[in-house]
């Protein structure tokens, strides 16, 4: 009953409507015939609030400098000669590469007190993605399995989790299987490798039940279960390859100046192709931009690849909000850990997870504020601070989900989504 | 105390060290060795009775065609071609089983697929992703070990006490894979060799099992003077393992002071029983760290080899005055206090309760390790090789997962795995002989049964990893291996042709292998690449240079094409159901070339390709 109530109302995941909506649920009760309007609402409340939430996650690979992002200080010896810019948010300052994403601060919330103890890339990179540290003994799953574990859509049939470029340390879905795995999408804007169909699609169709038939004899010889598994992951890979949702992966239809404005570079169409995707429905997009780890020649590198990232993630941000999709999809900035203040002889910067910076946007956070603060020569969070548990209970809240649920490792233990974390005080509106 | 201890240390290190390599002195609990095929009826008659008593039976045999399959792709990750399929099935003798299995276990594919497989249990749970690249090292140094006939006990203890550059020995794999961070090593020497999840006690006193949170901090200070670093060697960035303290001076100091027999020395390392101990029968020992030095001080009369006499002459070096100064010992962290310094722990390990002296070095600590998990009154070493390897060939475990086999967990068919575990202690640990056993067993050679069966009565699909579905798609689509080029197959003649990628394919298909087979369901990317992929769709055209344009050109009749094909992808003949499909498939598409391409694709994409059956 409660399921098949679920399933209508997620028919079309961004946006039903209310008319559908009461349509749907008059035509469960009467198939139930006993439950009122009311103990319907009550019964979906939780799946209701979560309705077509999704994430975006800008992954800054390597480590950004917090100082030449979204935490400058200019004018001090760690600064370097990193000027700040004002922001459409009065007493609000960001690093002069970041032009276009000052002029929409007030949909931002930058947090400047995050703070952990991971200094190693691989390490932190998946500790940023699972909540948890590496460990021989358990795969742990990636936030984003999580997530789309409790926000996907059953009957839709693209991928609920995808990473544009190779996935990161700590994106597998670790135990919870292969419905979560990133599916990874090398170029944005193309449709993904080998889901291209070669033959015209009667052939294919042809072939898929040929493919069936050919099983037969396996299945009845004492197969059946691994037949049976078998079909299960063709006719999800099939129904994905003809799905009329395909075409998000490609931009065809996509107006000059919207292309234009995200940018044309790999982070930019990563940008576009995440909104695209959420809009159809999927849970969690990775869009990951490489190369922050600025040992040497930090100031001009750290420019370049702000310059990059900047247009795509402002016009993300825009478009979401024009789309009336920012309200329930997060968008999140951040990369593995800062960097150090102190300026090294190369004129770069090194690791530094003890003070750095991340940003959100959307699904309820509060636009236009800065939490936690750094010491004046960014040594130390001297206010507010927020470690890895905090920012994915946060993240969590934001989608609606419990960061306390659990699921079960392989060995038997139960693992929640976050072990320890409490929301950000003041981060949602 | 020390004294005491420290004695005790250098006989059992050296009982350790004799045992291993001579076999004197050793206590077998195990009955006499038996041959292969003894114990391989031993198990039926085992199995059959612990079936009749569930009131189940085992299925009946397998063809030779199926069998062939299951046995090359099992022994040497490679499936037969379609000449061997038709050879093997028309070559007469009732041995013909036991020497096909005995000439897979000799091949170079045989070594090759173990140390792949090795490999995967290993490098899947790196914890250091920038070591993943030295996969290939390992996998060289385990085809040789393998290839050599080396015993589990032996490769176990080098794997466990290797040093040096992980671009070079490849035995250093365990080590390199968790950045030589003592905890992972411990909790992964642990699993992989014992089958016991001890990391689980790393936080908290496990609830129901025996061993406790010290017990897994205790197997945890054998680690922490393992050293990795990164080097650089001019342009060359790789790593290294070695040692905190300086283990040949320690070492013979500490052999001096504990008063080894130096008699006793010779007799466990004199292989050739020349009253020396030269370079290479001192390798893989714990003197092989020191035996360079021991040989500049000590050869006396320059044969580059030692006697006792001169052993006995080796000038002494003092203990330390203070043990363990200078080289850190292993911290278990306080989980009230996280940020804290924790508390000293020492070595002991949990199943013997044996204690290393706290003044060991990284090497003895490491070799004393070894020894007690290799010794035969470890039961839990050999159970979980047995319990591992009867896995992957049977489909299912006596202990399931196969890493996780206890203390509170309860085995199917006991007996069997007591009968099999007690004879590879016999055997020395002896790999080859265990897959030789195995793969005799009627259990091993039973066939499919539809329906349920409980236990093993019938046989269970087995899903190929990576690279034997390389093997297999190379094989299935007519690649074949380019002299020039290590990059992947190409079809023959066709020079411009695409390659068969490798890495590509591993990638996509592999997985680790102590996952257990349920869960094994396959991924999105593995069916589109068989589906869609520009590879695979070229490979397959009925026109060209392929295996079906060949077969096309070569037969006229729709039933000898449909035969081929099958004996192509699958390795077997088509039944006569199966034909009569293939035939209605090809009434009902007008364009012969495209219902055989068709056909070919259905056999390509099926379940039974990517399982042995």
């Amino acid at each position: 009953m409660s399921t098949s109530l679920h399933q209508n109302v997620t028919l079309t995941p961004r946006g039903f409507t209310r008319r559908s909506f009461l349509h749907t649920v008059s035509a469960g009760a009467a198939a139930a015939g006993m439950l009122t309007f009311r103990d319907l609402m009550s019964l979906q409340a939780d799946e209701l609030r979560r309705q077509g939430r999704a994430i975006i996650l800008l992954w800054m690979n390597g480590g950004p400098s917090q100082l030449e992002t979204f935490d400058p200080k200019p004018g001090t010896d760690n600064g370097g000669p990193t000027q700040a810019i004002e922001t459409n948010v009065p007493g609000i300052h960001i690093a002069e590469h970041w032009e276009k994403t000052a002029r929409i601060a007030n949909e931002l919330t930058f947090i400047r007190s995050m703070t952990n103890k991971e200094g190693n890339h691989q390490r932190a990179t998946y500790q940023l993605h699972t909540g948890y540290v590496p460990s021989g003994s358990v795969k742990h799953p990636s936030l984003a399995a999580n997530l789309a574990r409790q926000l996907e859509d059953a009957e839709f049939d693209l991928p609920s989790v995808v990473s544009v470029g190779r996935p990161m340390p700590g994106a597998s879905a670790g135990y919870l299987g292969l419905d979560y795995e990133p599916f990874v999408v090398d170029r944005a804007g193309q449709l993904p490798q080998d889901v291209a169909v070669r033959v015209n699609e009667d052939r294919y169709a042809r072939r898929l039940k040929l493919l069936g038939r050919v099983e037969d004899g396996f299945a009845r010889e004492g197969a059946a279960a691994v037949v049976e598994s078998h079909q299960k992951l063709y006719g999800k890979a099939a129904r994905m390859v003809l799905s009329s949702n395909i075409g998000a992966f490609q931009f065809d239809n996509e107006p000059a100046d919207v292309r234009a404005a995200y940018g044309e570079s790999e982070f930019g169409r990563g940008c576009l192709l995440a909104r695209r995707l959420v809009e159809t429905g999927v849970t969690f997009v990775e869009v990951i931009s490489r190369n922050w780890d600025t040992h040497d020649d930090n100031f001009n590198r750290s420019a370049q690849l702000s310059r990059g990232v900047d247009p795509g993630m402002a016009a993300l941000i825009s478009d979401l909000r024009q789309r009336g999709l920012l309200d329930k999809t997060l968008v999140v900035w951040m990369g593995e850990f800062g960097r150090t203040p102190r300026i090294n002889p190369r004129t770069g910067r090194d690791h530094f997870p003890r003070a750095f910076s991340a940003v959100m946007a959307g699904a309820g956070v509060k636009g236009g504020q800065v939490i936690g603060k750094t010491s004046a020569d960014g040594n130390a969070v001297v206010d507010q601070p927020v470690n890895v548990g905090d920012l994915f209970a946060s993240i969590c809240h934001a989608l609606r989900v419990d960061p306390a649920s659990e699921t079960i490792s392989p060995l038997g233990r139960p693992m929640k989504i976050v072990e320890e974390g409490t929301i950000v005080p003041g981060l949602f509106a | 105390m020390h004294d005491s201890l420290g004695v005790r240390w250098v006989v059992g290190l050296f009982a350790g060290v004799v045992w291993s390599w001579s076999c004197v002195g050793h206590t077998l609990s195990a009955g006499e060795p038996q041959p292969s095929q003894v114990v391989a009826a031993q198990v039926d008659e085992l199995v059959s009775a612990e079936l009749a008593r569930r009131g189940e039976t085992l299925a009946p045999p397998v063809s030779d065609e199926e069998f062939l399959r299951r046995a090359m792709l099992d022994l040497s990750g490679v499936p037969p071609t379609v000449s061997q399929v038709v050879a093997f099935s028309l070559e007469p003798g009732s041995d013909k089983r036991v020497e096909l299995i005995r000439r897979q276990l000799q091949s170079e594919e045989y070594a090759r697929n173990w140390a792949r497989y090795w490999r995967d249990v290993i490098y899947s749970r790196a914890t250091d992703a920038r070591t993943t690249r030295f996969q290939g090292v390992f996998e060289r140094w385990m085809t040789e070990q393998l290839r050599d006939g080396r015993h589990w006990n032996d490769i176990v203890t080098e794997l466990i006490t290797a040093t040096g550059d992980a671009q070079e020995n490849g035995a250093t794999a365990l080590l390199v894979a968790h950045g030589g961070n003592a905890q992972e090593i411990a909790a992964e020497t642990s699993r992989i060799f014992l089958g016991i999840q001890i990391q689980c006690a790393n936080c908290h006193d496990h609830p129901t099992d025996q061993w406790k949170r010290a017990d897994f901090h205790e197997l945890a200070a054998y680690f922490p003077r393992v050293v990795f670093r990164q080097v650089m060697d001019g342009d060359r960035r790789t790593f290294e393992v070695s040692s905190m303290a300086p283990t040949p001076a320690r070492f013979a100091g500490q052999m001096a002071n504990r008063g080894v027999d130096p008699e006793r020395l010779l007799r466990g390392l004199d292989r050739n029983g020349d009253g020396k101990i030269t370079r290479e029968e001192a390798a893989g020992s714990p003197l092989a760290a020191a035996f360079e030095r021991f040989l500049a001080i000590g050869d006396k009369d320059g044969d580059n080899a030692l006697s006792a006499d001169e052993i006995k002459a080796l000038p002494t070096m003092p203990m330390p005055q203070f043990p363990g100064r200078g080289s850190p010992e292993y911290l278990m962290p306080d989980l009230n206090d996280p940020s804290s310094r924790g508390t000293r722990v020492d070595p002991v390990f949990f199943v013997s309760k044996s204690k290393a002296p706290a003044e060991l070095g990284d090497i003895e600590r490491r070799y004393l390790l070894a020894s007690e998990i290799v010794d035969p009154s470890n039961e839990w070493f050999a159970r979980a090789y047995v319990n591992r390897i009867w896995t992957e060939l049977i489909g299912a475990g006596f202990y399931m997962p196969i890493d996780d086999i206890g203390p509170e967990r309860t085995a199917e068919f006991a007996a069997v795995l007591d009968l099999l575990a007690d004879q590879f202690v016999a055997h020395d640990h002896d790999m080859r002989w265990l897959f030789e056993t195995l793969a005799q067993t009627g259990i091993y050679q039973r066939s499919l049964r539809a329906g349920t069966s409980a236990g093993f009565a019938a046989s269970i699909p087995v899903r190929l990893r990576g690279d034997a579905v390389y093997e297999a798609l190379a094989r299935a689509l007519g690649f074949e291996a380019d002299q020039n080029s290590g990059f992947g197959l190409r079809q023959p003649g066709n020079f411009r042709g695409t390659r068969l990628p490798r890495g590509q394919v591993t990638q996509t298909f592999g997985f680790d292998p102590s996952t257990p087979q349920d869960d094994l369901t396959g991924t999105i990317p593995q069916a589109l690449f068989l589906m869609n992929s520009p590879i695979v769709e070229q490979a397959i055209q009925a026109e060209g240079r392929g295996v079906l344009a060949r077969v096309l050109r070569r037969f006229s009749k729709d039933e000898d094409v449909v035969r081929e094909l099958y004996l192509t992808v699958l390795s077997r003949e088509p039944s006569a159901e199966e034909t009569s499909t293939a035939r209605n498939y090809l009434a009902e598409v007008s364009d012969r070339n495209e219902a055989f391409e068709d056909l070919y694709w259905a056999l390509l994409n099926s379940s039974e390709f990517l399982n042995r059956r």
